[in-house]
């Protein structure tokens, strides 16, 4: 019992990840409605893994970053790009043709090769991330400045990345490409699909084991104290910028990594996908699931995903928009520990309510 | 020298535009610290509001009459997103005082829920609101043309700020008004129900969204996604300026405004957008409090 | 003690979660035998839902009038919308659910290139069918994409040359920076060089740009005497306002508009854009026994203010494509269908008047159609061409060839 109370979260991660682990047998045994079920289930596991990353820094160090996309982006262009030139055999793409480039630009040459592609998925977002976090957080720019800035660099990314189209294809994004294991799509390429989905689980968990071994150390805890009270945490003597530098980094690193994962599922990347509401989308997954713990993002980036999926289609698609914006209302003003917090607290408080104990037992019991 | 004095109308009517659609937002944001996602579909719901104002003054005045609509439009626009600030402010914001990035949160799912509503009542397709025919064309000075729709939304600019000014600064809701921001329970010491207070100050920040939305109805389309064109602009303008203060907003509008039109001259509006909003980016980095800074003693502001 | 029940609590609740996943995927299996089942995917929410919504309504139109007329091989149509939210990822997501788990016959769906771009591999790698409404930019032609709208050479070429034929010799091209405009107005550069003209200006707008000062600034200055325009929705509306309020008309400055159809005229108002020309194969006013049909009925259903444009006549005339393959082939297996298509003579006496699908690039044999805005917001027509052979790659016109506009394969 006392294993389950500690190991709460984890359990609950390992039971997700059970039942993701067993989706392809689910699928042999014609469970499934089709292998477009798993696939999809790969890039919900892409968006757990942004979700992971925005919630070190949001839920766990407040700092609210409205611009996550962008990174997710740069991983995901990354990856696709080398997927693209795996396609084109090194030559140039068809897109930078039409926009009048004779031979391959120097910034896209690295992504022929597979290890320099792995290393710049990580190092793209983590540079991009240093210098605008190194300047911000050195300047002391917090709490909704940085928010607010945050989402203004993303659109100026996104302009960037429509007006050169020669180097990006504008917004029609690199499309058309495989994955890492080639073709995943169709009855043929199954055992290709299941390396590339069991692939991304371990990736989840991989990062996700991470996520927990920093939160449960001290430098969790001091990132927490930054969250509670910055000016006490310097004044303590910690560096807080760095602190706050290393851990955005961090989690650019892991959206990057989630965007590369993605792309593998899509077939396409976008600049859609580094635009302000879809990085706002990210942060609604973390609020729903439950900000300042993992799981929560884990567990919020299945679920609204899941949901929308199934929910936006034919005449549901009007209702789902009124539904995620009053849920995702609902959610910040009375439940700000979103899923979770409902499960830990309120669900608790609910059930000793209606038993009608006394509350100082109740506080004892949880004590 | 035309063409000098063409860009500087272009410029000064941009950044009336942008002002006029963060004046909002600079009381809001501002004096309350409250992040409303979705002033830019208050802009919208005025810019709707304009376009029923017109049909039905096209059903029921005979054709002569048509061209008052829009006076009729302006304070209706006013009064509708008055109204529906004061409710959001009522049942949401109330209970966001203190948590600025909550309020962005919760103020975004607003505007995914005002958005479909949009669409809902007005259907998917974009409207269409005639300007009134004094304002159609443009008077012709030495070369430069000078539209009546951008040279009335200046005036109406110069009219609102000259409207929140003395709101704020010589009314006596105005002192009420300050006193609550800069010391709540002060405030509500010396007997002044900051309740209401919060909600008035919130309803005409919404309030001059909607008379936003009246003006930008002249120069664009109107649909469920028009706020969304403004937004990130007018938040960069009051983040600019400095929050907390009008004069500041004026300035960062201005700046904003005038840098976009003199950047598109030289290069693709894409880029021209990208560039001004990496300037004002790195500029925040020497100035994060904005031009304008209210001194204060307190480390957490 | 508590908190460990409810912890795992938590935890039967994520599993319920994932495992609503294949619930709601799977058990759809009710094919009975007398329907088939179709998909749409449109952007219902998101900036495009401006334009898409009347596309869908279209192809909605035409699903239930086949329904009462029998429907397609004795089976009644059902339809499955899908929401592509005006968002590539998304339509791939989505396209994906439909072919795979929902087995659609085939998808009549998207708008923007870049949803096509992103549903192509889908329906390529799935062995699907797409039925694409919407003129667009061309050097495309994939088997498993029937293309309804117009190539290039079936609206913006034909354009041009009758521009020139008018006489017009500078022109500006303007356009929202996206993949259509970019490669319309590379084509256009190329036509108009080889005709000895001048392109005096090329500009690009940014997608949701309200503000077009700067850019008439930079028209007043390149004096040009036609305006190409390929601006998106909300860029046409906000670019043509505050052109009639610096007093510019079609006298001061004429304008060839490709995306402008009769929705957008309204929006915009036909006292702004009176006299304006648009190129498309098919407006509210064609003169066809079919068309009357068809406008009457569209708009009895979707109310008296509504309109018919280009792309949602192109949406309706694929249904009925699609029933005509499907009749042909006798089947409703994307291999049989694309088999009778490639066959080359499935046609449909279309409101445009007669279309052929083209069997070996899938594009549609059409008219063109110069129209001009009247008064009452309606568009006339002022120059027709009989059915023009579909080009997708310029492969027959010379001056194209050696611009090298061709893609690279």
């Amino acid at each position: 019992m006392k294993l389950l109370k500690k190991q709460g979260d984890n359990i609950c991660f390992a039971v997700i990840v059970i039942i993701l682990a067993l989706m392809p047998v689910f699928l042999k045994a014609g469970l499934l409605s089709g292998s477009s079920t798993v696939l999809f289930l790969g890039k919900c596991i892409s968006f757990a893994i942004v979700a992971i990353g925005l919630d070190l820094i949001w839920g766990y160090t407040g700092i609210l970053s409205l611009g996550h996309g962008l990174y997710f982006a740069l991983g995901g262009y990354a990856m696709a790009m080398y997927l693209k030139l795996q396609e084109t055999g090194g030559k140039i793409t068809d897109f930078m043709h039409v926009g009048g480039l004779e031979e391959l630009p120097l910034i896209w040459k690295p992504f022929n090769s597979f290890p320099l592609t792995l290393i710049l998925i990580v190092l793209v977002p983590a540079l991009a991330a240093y210098i605008i976090g190194y300047f911000i957080f050195k300047n002391r720019v917090k709490g909704v400045y940085f928010s607010i800035i945050s989402q203004a660099l993303t659109w100026a990314a996104y302009s960037i990345f429509i007006a050169l189209s020669p180097y990006t294809n504008g917004n029609v994004g690199i499309t058309e490409i495989k994955t890492i294991f080639g073709s995943i799509k169709g009855e043929a390429h199954q055992a290709e699909m299941f390396k590339l989905f069991y692939l991304a689980l371990i990736i989840l968990v991989l990062i996700y084991a991470l996520a927990k071994f920093l939160v449960s150390r001290k430098f969790g805890k001091l990132l927490i104290a930054i969250r509670d009270g910055e000016n006490r945490t310097y004044f303590s003597g910690y560096k807080v910028s760095a602190y706050k530098t290393f851990i955005y980094v961090l989690s650019a690193v892991i959206a990057g990594i989630a965007g590369a994962v993605f792309v593998n599922f899509n077939g396409s990347i976008t600049p859609s996908q580094m635009t302000i509401s879809y990085s706002i989308t990210m942060v609604i997954w973390v609020a729903v699931g439950g900000r300042g713990t993992i799981i929560g993002a884990v567990i919020g980036a299945f679920l609204i995903n899941l949901c929308e999926y199934n929910l936006s289609s034919g005449s549901m698609v009007e209702i789902w928009q009124y539904i995620i914006g009053a849920v995702f209302c609902v959610v910040i003003i009375f439940f700000k520990g979103g899923i979770v917090g409902i499960v830990k607290e309120q669900l608790p408080a609910l059930i000793r309510k209606i038993k009608g104990k006394p509350a100082e037992t109740a506080a004892k019991e949880v004590s | 020298m035309a063409q000098f004095v063409n860009t500087l109308f272009n410029g000064l009517s941009l950044s009336s535009i942008i002002l006029l659609t963060s004046l909002g937002l600079a009381i809001t944001f501002g004096l309350m610290r409250v992040i409303n996602m979705a002033h830019g579909e208050f802009v919208m719901i005025g810019a709707y509001t304009t376009y029923v104002v017109q049909e039905i003054f096209k059903s029921v005045f005979p054709e002569s009459m048509r061209d008052i609509y829009y006076f009729a439009a302006i304070p209706a626009a006013f009064a509708v997103t008055f109204l529906l600030g004061s409710l959001l402010e009522r049942f949401v914001i109330q209970r966001l005082y203190g948590r600025e990035i909550d309020s962005l949160l919760a103020t975004w799912g607003i505007s995914l829920i005002l958005q479909q509503a949009a669409r809902s009542i007005f259907g998917t397709q974009g409207v269409n609101v005639t300007a009134p025919s004094f304002l159609n064309g443009g008077a012709t000075v030495g070369g430069c043309t000078f539209s009546y729709n951008r040279l009335f939304i200046i005036f109406m600019v110069a009219l609102c700020l000259l409207l929140v000014w003395f709101i704020m600064y010589k009314s006596n809701f105005g002192k009420q008004m300050r006193a609550v921001m800069q010391n709540r329970t002060m405030a509500q010491c010396m007997g002044i129900n900051s309740r209401r207070v919060d909600n008035i100050t919130f309803a005409i920040g919404s309030g001059l969204a909607g008379i936003a939305g009246c003006s930008v109805a002249l120069l664009g389309s109107i649909d469920s996604t028009v706020g969304q064109s403004y937004i990130v602009n007018s938040f960069m303008a009051v983040v600019l300026g400095g929050v907390g203060k009008l004069s500041g907003t004026v300035i960062g509008s201005a700046i904003i405004g005038s840098a976009s039109i003199f950047t598109e001259n030289y290069t693709s509006s894409t880029i021209a957008k990208a560039i001004v909003l990496l300037i004002v980016i790195v500029f925040l980095q020497k100035r994060p409090q904005g031009l304008f800074v209210i001194k204060s003693r307190n480390l957490d502001e | 003690m508590k908190k460990s029940k409810f912890r795992r609590a938590l935890a039967v609740l994520s599993a319920a979660a994932l495992t609503a996943t294949f619930t709601a995927g799977c058990g759809k299996e009710d094919d009975s035998a007398d329907t088939v089942k179709v998909g749409l995917l449109h952007s219902l929410t998101g900036s495009m839902a401006i334009s898409e919504k009347s596309v869908r309504d279209a192809e909605v139109l035409a699903i239930e009038e086949i329904n009462a007329a029998g429907g397609v091989n004795g089976k009644q149509i059902v339809y499955v919308e899908e929401d592509g939210a005006s968002e590539p990822s998304t339509f791939a997501t989505k396209a994906e659910k439909l072919v795979d788990s929902e087995g659609v016959a085939t998808i009549f769906g998207c708008w923007t290139s870049s949803s096509r771009k992103a549903v192509k591999p889908i329906v390529e790698e799935y062995d699907a069918l797409l039925w694409y409404p919407v003129q667009y930019e061309g050097m495309e032609s994939s088997s498993n994409i029937v293309y309804t709208g117009a190539a290039p050479n079936q609206q913006i070429v034909p354009a041009i040359d009758y521009l020139i034929e008018q006489g017009y010799t500078k022109f500006f091209l303007l356009g929202s920076d996206y993949v259509f405009p970019r490669t319309a107005n590379m084509i256009i550069n190329a036509q108009v060089a080889n005709a000895g003209l001048e392109v005096v200006g090329e500009e690009y707008a940014d997608m949701d740009q309200t503000d077009f000062a700067a850019i008439i600034a930079k028209i007043e200055a390149a004096q040009p005497d036609v305006i190409i325009n390929t601006l998106n929705g909300t860029g046409n509306v906000s670019f043509f306002k505050q052109m009639s309020e610096k007093n510019y008309t079609s006298k001061e400055y004429m304008t060839m508009s490709f995306s402008i159809a009769e929705e957008e005229v309204a929006t915009i108002g036909s006292d702004i854009l009176q006299g304006h020309m648009v190129s498309w194969n098919y407006y509210q006013t064609t003169d066809t026994a079919k068309n009357s049909e068809f406008v009457s009925a569209y708009k009895e259903k979707y109310g008296e203010d509504r309109v018919t444009s280009d792309p949602a006549e192109a949406a309706y005339d694929a249904v009925y494509l699609w029933k005509a393959a499907c009749e042909k082939a006798g089947s409703f297996e994307v291999d049989d269908v694309i088999a009778a298509i490639e066959a080359g003579d499935i046609s449909y006496d279309a409101p445009e008047g007669m279309v052929t699908i083209k069997g070996d690039n899938h594009h549609l044999v059409k008219p063109v159609r110069i129209g001009q805005v009247g008064a009452d917001g309606l568009i006339n027509e002022i120059f027709s061409t009989d059915p023009v052979d579909p080009d997708p790659y310029l492969s027959t016109y010379d001056w194209a060839v050696k611009a090298g506009i061709q893609p690279l394969e």
